[in-house]
Parts: C-alpha cells; structure tokens; sequence
C-alpha cells in the first residue's frame, strides 16, 4: 500500500467516523408483535418514526418502546372498539436523526399500509415527514418538534400535541409573573440567555412580547451559539450585569449544564433562574448532573402530569419493562399513539382521509401530560390546550410546583441560585 | 494529491476515439436497463432508488475533481449545498423552475470550486491539506447559512407541494416513476460529460497534472487552469445533485446541505467503487445506497440464525468500516478498479 493509498484510506475511515458521530447509520427498529392475532383478526398498522440510532438515539428508542407499550395496553383493553376490537400494530422507522432518511422512512411505511404516523422528535426530520404525510394523505401526529414553522405550512394531516415554541414562550412569561406575584416579590426585569437558532430566536420573541405586556422589561439577551459552548461563564456574566430580578435560560441540555454551573460559580443577585422550554432543567438526570448547582432552578416546559394516577401507573409499568425511567417525550409518543387509536374509534375506519377528519374533531380528555384542558387541534393541527406548567429542583428532584393544581409540593421563591 | 497509480493506467489505456464510443455505448445500455428498475422495484423501495442515484451523481462530480484531478475533496458537501440553497432560494422565494436553479446553482458552484480552488492551489496546498481547506470551506458555508437570516437561519426552507402534477416545478404525485427517471437522466449526463473530459485532450491535461505537475510544467502544460477545469467540472455536477435533492426531499436545511456527512456520501461510493475510473463510482453507489436499507431490513425481521441482532444499532456503519477496510487492504483500486485491472486487458 502507498502512503497516498494510505492517507486516502485514513481520511475515508476517519469520515466514516465523523459520519459515524453525527448520524450513525443502521437500525435497530422491529415491528412489534404486540398486536397479532388479535380478538377479531384485524390489525391496523401505525407508523412510528424516531431517531433509533446516533447521538438521540438514546431519547428515540424510549419513544418507540412508549409507541410499543401504548398499543399493547390498547390491545389489552379490547384493540378499537368502533373498529369491532381490531388490533394495533406498530411499524418502526428509523430517521437516524436524519431528515432524507426519516422521509424514506415515512414513505416505506405509508406505501406498506399504515393509516397513520407518529414522531419524530426532531423540526427538521418532522418537517420532512408532515409533506410525506400530506402528499400521502395520512395523518401524523406528532409527539415531539417544537418548531412553529411545521404547521405553518397549511398541512391538513400533520397534528401536534404539544405546545410550539411561540406558545412557550407566551405561556413561560405568564408563568413568571405569576410566579412573582404568588410570592409577594414580583419580577420587574429579567436577562434571558438563549441558543442561536429557530428554537431559541423564536422562544425569545415570544416571551419578550409578552413579558413586556405584563410589564417586565429584558434588560439584556445573551445569545449563544451551542457549538463553541465550552464555558458559559461570559455569558452568565453578560446576563447578570444588569442585575436583574431573573435570569431565563432556553437550550439544551449540556449547554443548560454548563449555565447552572457558572451561574452557581458566579451567584449572581437574582430572585429566580428560570428556564423556558429548558431541554436541562426539568430532565430527571439533570439535578444529579449539576449537584447543589441545581437546587431551586425553576423550569417552565410541558411535562408528564405527576398528579395523575394514570401517568403513575404508566411510568411504573415502563420502568419496569424496559428499565429506564419514562421521560416527557416517551410520554408524548404513548399519548399520540393514543390520539390516533381514538381517531380510528370515533371514525370507526381504517381509511386515513376518514381517521384525519376525525383526529381534527377529537377532544380526548385526561391527557397524560400537565395542560389546560382536552387535547383539542385548531385548524393548523395544533392542540389548543396545551400549555407548559412550572417544575423546581427540590431535594435532588425535579417537583412540580406551578401552577397550583398540577403542583407536587410547594414552590420556593425567591430561589437563590445553588443554595440548598 | 495524486490518488493512485493504478488509475493512472486504467485511464491510459481507456483513452481514445473507440474507446470513448464504447464507453458511450455502455453508459446507453446500463441507463437503458436502470430505467426499467421503476417497473419492477416496490413503491416503497423509491426512496431508497432516488437517494442512491443522488449520491451516484455525487460520487462521479467527487471522481472528477479528486480521481482525475488529483485533488482531494473532503468539502463536495459546499458545492451540493450550493445547488441545493439556488434552488430553494429561487423556488421558494421567488417562484423560479428547478431547471433554471440547475444552471444557476452549477455556475455558482463552479464559480466558488473554482475561487476557493484557486486559493488552496495558489497557497501550494496539497494532500492532507487541500482536503482540510476544502472541508473548512464548506464548514464556513455551513456557519454562514445558519445565521443568514435572508436565508432563514437554521429554519431552512420547505418547499411547497403542489396540488397538481407539474413538470417545470418537478413535482408529482408521490412514488411517481418520474422522480427516478429524471436524477437518472442527470447521473447520465453526469457519465456523459466525464466521459468526454476523460477523453478529451483537456482530460489528458488535467491527468497529467494529476500524476507529474512538476513534468507537465515543464512540458507548458499550464497545470493550474487544466486543474480548475477539473473542479468547475466536479462542483456543476455536485451543485445539480443539491438541486434534484431539494426537489425529491421538499425541505433543505443548513445540516443537510453542507453538512460533513453529505461530503461523505460522495467520496464512500467512489472509492468503494474505484477511484479515478468511469464506472467505479457507480458500483460504489449501487453497493453503499442500498446497504443500510438491507442492513436495517435484516435488523427488523433478522432469520431465526441471526436473531441476536435484533434491536442492535449500527449495523450498516460498522458494515460500510468493514468493507472500506477490506476494499482498501484486498482491492486497493476498488471494486470495480479491481475487477477491471485482473479481467481488463
């Protein structure tokens, strides 16, 4: 071998590497068993698209495992009544968190007979499957992709359970003021530190307009750029400068990380550290990652209803089966499994165009995670009811403390950062 | 770089006015026989068919710039992304055909292979290093595209879908066989155009400057414009592959367009394939699209013997390391290089 053939190699393997880290190939996706040979013989085929392997992987195949566990206990509940007991069936796709791959993927499945998707967890991937599933005429509820731009694009088949990101950041500012006024301290000025990029420019706009229509000002926004995020001491510092009443986090979980420490590092003078939309704050590995930098974080987001009896019972059942605590997102892949199991009861029709109408007209109520109603789709596809609830890091936990009728245990305001 | 010597007389010997007719007369043929593959192929496997041919068109622009240029391209993912962000932008904004944003997205292409080219040759960038600039190019144009909002940001765009079929906008209904036939069409005259350059006295130029620049110099052959042909060449061809990409998936974003793993998907085909030959990029792809597709086949419903694999991830990726290394140790000139050099002439 020449040292050129050499070199050629190694760049091509030491790509593949590169490859390799940033979407990984493979699959690991199976179709379940769960609903063969059911009580009338009837199966009904739902597609379920996540990011199966690469670096979400971990977070994908705890929402396939929820689509799985989802049709086994409709299964085990008599299948689709208004479809004389048929069963479920769940097709798995693997998107490796790639936007072409997830749009193969969505068309494999919608040509070999689903009547419906659920996914996917990322925008972009999403916003790939939503026109396959509007060309195709099937409908996709989508469990987790927060971006505001996927249903603007007047899809008539693309529905979304959770809040998007303008509705959190309304629904965050509302949240802190709140809180301020219940604790007798109110929020006058806040920074707000948040990711560059459509999911934080976006969560930021909405919050300032409504923040400053309930008269709290932005005294600074710092924006970051998640990939040179190696320390975000600068940052924290930019933000506590003006010495403001809050400072509001929106990002990802290391970047999150990283903020929490430098915040507890440099104590800033602040009533509250809040984060909206926070993919860190509320994340039950999170308060063991950050130690006593952690305590008191407040975190607005839309979470799992833990006053639920229905939700405790789900999450204990997961854990026991698969070995992994269930987290919010899983829990959005079991509720759309769901959405699409009483569509296909109210239309009482295994036709896709039958089960889109009747998804737009369902009002499914008890949903599984903490919102303000029903789970009810306007005319864009988006749940109008949902909405985002306010968690704290007590005692190593993330608790559910605001608003009152979804709260765990008492809120601690004001919440010095990193004291006990 | 030069990239290998056994390219060099496989080129040599493929040279000449027969030769090229042949070659021609084979390219009619297996297009001929590849557009029968819609009639035969599941709805379903479309995609996979399309994102083959994509990256088939990808691997050939690579092979010209870097298997007869000698330049190693480790950024090809700027020139696709180029194609890919005309397109959108002229589509989406501003309502303009695909088939326009071909040629407009080829000579912007061109036009920055061709400066930034120029810039690492001119800087006596070579080997490792050419590669390295080219793959920071096309990391800065990935930065650049992120915060551009004119551009939108990280949003990207979506292509609207149509309620009618329509031939200047390039949308049909979905699996429609046209979708295949028309990336084919492009892979073809991709074939085409590289066979021509192969042949062509300019050709001869550009691989001279490949295997000897100092001796070509010498012999006043001016290295750095065959050079640059090369690579206005490569990126045009790269730049249409973004353009039909855009078309086929609705949607671009930075990550897909410039990303590293797009720059990736052209060089894994063509030097699995053979580098520096006509037809290696083609095996290569034909081998590398299919793969993770049958892999994760495997892995869905594996036969009772394999059962183990069941849920593991990753197969296709360890599968691709293993047969880049094996192809390298046992047929360093790729398959197809390989297969040619022991049953060729």
């Amino acid at each position: 071998m020449s040292s050129r053939r050499k070199t050629l190699a190694v760049l091509a393997v030491a790509g593949l590497a590169l490859a390799g880290c940033s979407s990984s190939g493979g699959t690991s996706n199976s179709t379940s068993g769960s609903g063969s040979g059911g009580a009338s013989g009837e199966t009904i085929t739902v597609g379920s698209i996540h990011p199966l392997t690469g670096a979400l992987a971990g977070a994908g195949q705890l929402m396939q495992d929820a689509t799985e566990m989802a049709a086994a206990d409709i299964n085990a509940a008599g299948g689709i009544k208004g479809l004389s007991g048929a069963q479920l069936k769940i097709a798995s796709g693997d998107s490796q968190g790639k936007a072409e791959t997830g749009q193969s993927e969505a068309q494999r499945l919608t040509q070999s007979g689903a009547v419906a998707l659920v996914g996917t967890y990322q925008s972009d991937v999403t916003k790939n499957v939503a026109s396959v599933a509007e060309r195709s005429q099937v409908p996709l509820v989508i469990d987790v992709a927060v971006d505001d731009s996927i249903l603007a694009q007047g899809y008539k088949y693309s529905f979304r359970i959770q809040p998007n990101a303008t509705g959190m950041g309304t629904s965050g500012a509302d949240d802190l003021a709140g809180i301020g006024e219940q604790g007798g301290s109110p929020i006058k000025t806040v920074s707000y530190i948040h990711i560059q990029g459509a999911f934080g420019d976006s969560v930021f706009t909405a919050f300032k307009k409504e923040a400053e229509a309930k008269g709290i000002t932005i005294a600074k926004e710092v924006a970051y750029d998640s990939g040179s995020l190696n320390d975000a001491a600068t940052q924290v510092a930019q933000a506590a400068a003006p010495k403001p009443d809050a400072i509001v986090v929106t990002g990802y979980y290391p970047d999150s990380l990283l903020i929490a420490k430098s915040i507890a590092a440099l104590k800033p003078d602040v009533k509250a550290v809040y984060g909206i939309a926070n993919g860190g704050f509320d994340d039950d590995s999170f308060p063991g990652a950050a130690g006593a930098a952690g305590n008191g974080l407040l975190s607005a987001n839309y979470h799992y209803d833990a006053t639920s009896a229905r939700v405790k019972d789900i999450r204990t059942r997961f854990e026991a089966k698969y070995g992994k605590p269930m987290e919010t997102a899983a829990m959005l892949s079991y509720q759309a499994v769901e959405v699409v199991a009483a569509g296909l009861d109210k239309s009482g029709s295994k036709d896709p165009k039958k089960l889109r109408d009747a998804i737009s007209a369902l009002e499914l109520s008890d949903p599984l995670l903490a919102f303000d109603g029903p789970i009810k789709f306007d005319e864009t596809g988006q749940n109008t009811n949902a909405t985002v609830i306010v968690m704290q890091i007590q005692g190593g936990k993330v608790e559910q403390v605001y608003p009152q009728k979804f709260k765990t245990v008492d809120l601690k305001f004001p919440a010095k950062p990193g004291a006990s | 770089m030069t990239v290998d010597q056994s390219a060099r007389r496989t080129t040599v010997t493929t040279t000449g006015g027969t030769g090229s007719q042949r070659q021609y007369l084979v390219l009619g043929v297996v297009v001929l026989l590849l557009a029968l593959l819609p009639l035969v192929l599941p709805e379903e496997r479309q995609g996979v068919a399309v994102r083959t041919l994509i990256f088939a068109i990808l691997a050939v622009s690579w092979n010209v710039m870097s298997g007869y240029g000698g330049m190693f391209s480790f950024g090809h993912a700027a020139f696709f992304g180029i194609g890919a962000y005309v397109d959108a932008y002229l589509l989406v904004d501003h309502g303009i055909s695909p088939w326009v944003a071909m040629v407009v997205g080829a000579a912007a292409a061109a036009l920055f292979g061709v400066a930034t080219a120029y810039a690492s040759l001119r800087y006596k960038l070579a080997g490792a290093y050419f590669a390295l600039a080219t793959f920071a190019f096309a990391q800065m144009l990935l930065l650049l595209v992120s915060n551009l909002s004119s551009l939108r940001g990280t949003e990207g765009y979506n292509v609207p879908i149509l309620s009618e079929s329509s031939w200047s906008k390039i949308q049909f209904p979905q699996g429609d066989s046209r979708y295949y036939w028309i990336p084919l069409g492009l892979l073809a005259i991709a074939v085409a155009v590289k066979i021509a350059l192969v042949n062509s006295r300019a050709g001869q130029f550009v691989v001279a400057a490949r295997d000897d620049a100092t001796a070509a110099e010498a012999l006043g052959i001016p290295v750095m414009r065959y050079r640059l042909l090369a690579v206005a060449i490569s990126s045009a061809i790269a730049a249409v592959a973004g353009v039909y990409y855009v078309q086929y998936y609705l949607f671009v974003g930075p990550d897909n367009a410039f990303g590293g793993s797009v720059s990736i998907e052209a060089i894994v085909p063509a030097v699995i394939g053979g580098v520096g030959t006509i037809w290696g990029p083609l095996v290569g792809a034909a081998i590398v699209g299919p793969l993770s597709e049958l892999t994760s086949t495997l892995l869905r419903n594996p036969p009772a013997a394999l059962a183990f694999l069941e849920g593991k991830a990753g197969l296709d990726v360890i599968t691709y390391a293993v047969l880049l290394i094996a192809i390298v140790i046992f047929l360093p000139r790729g398959v197809y290089g390989s297969l040619k050099a022991r049953f060729g002439r």
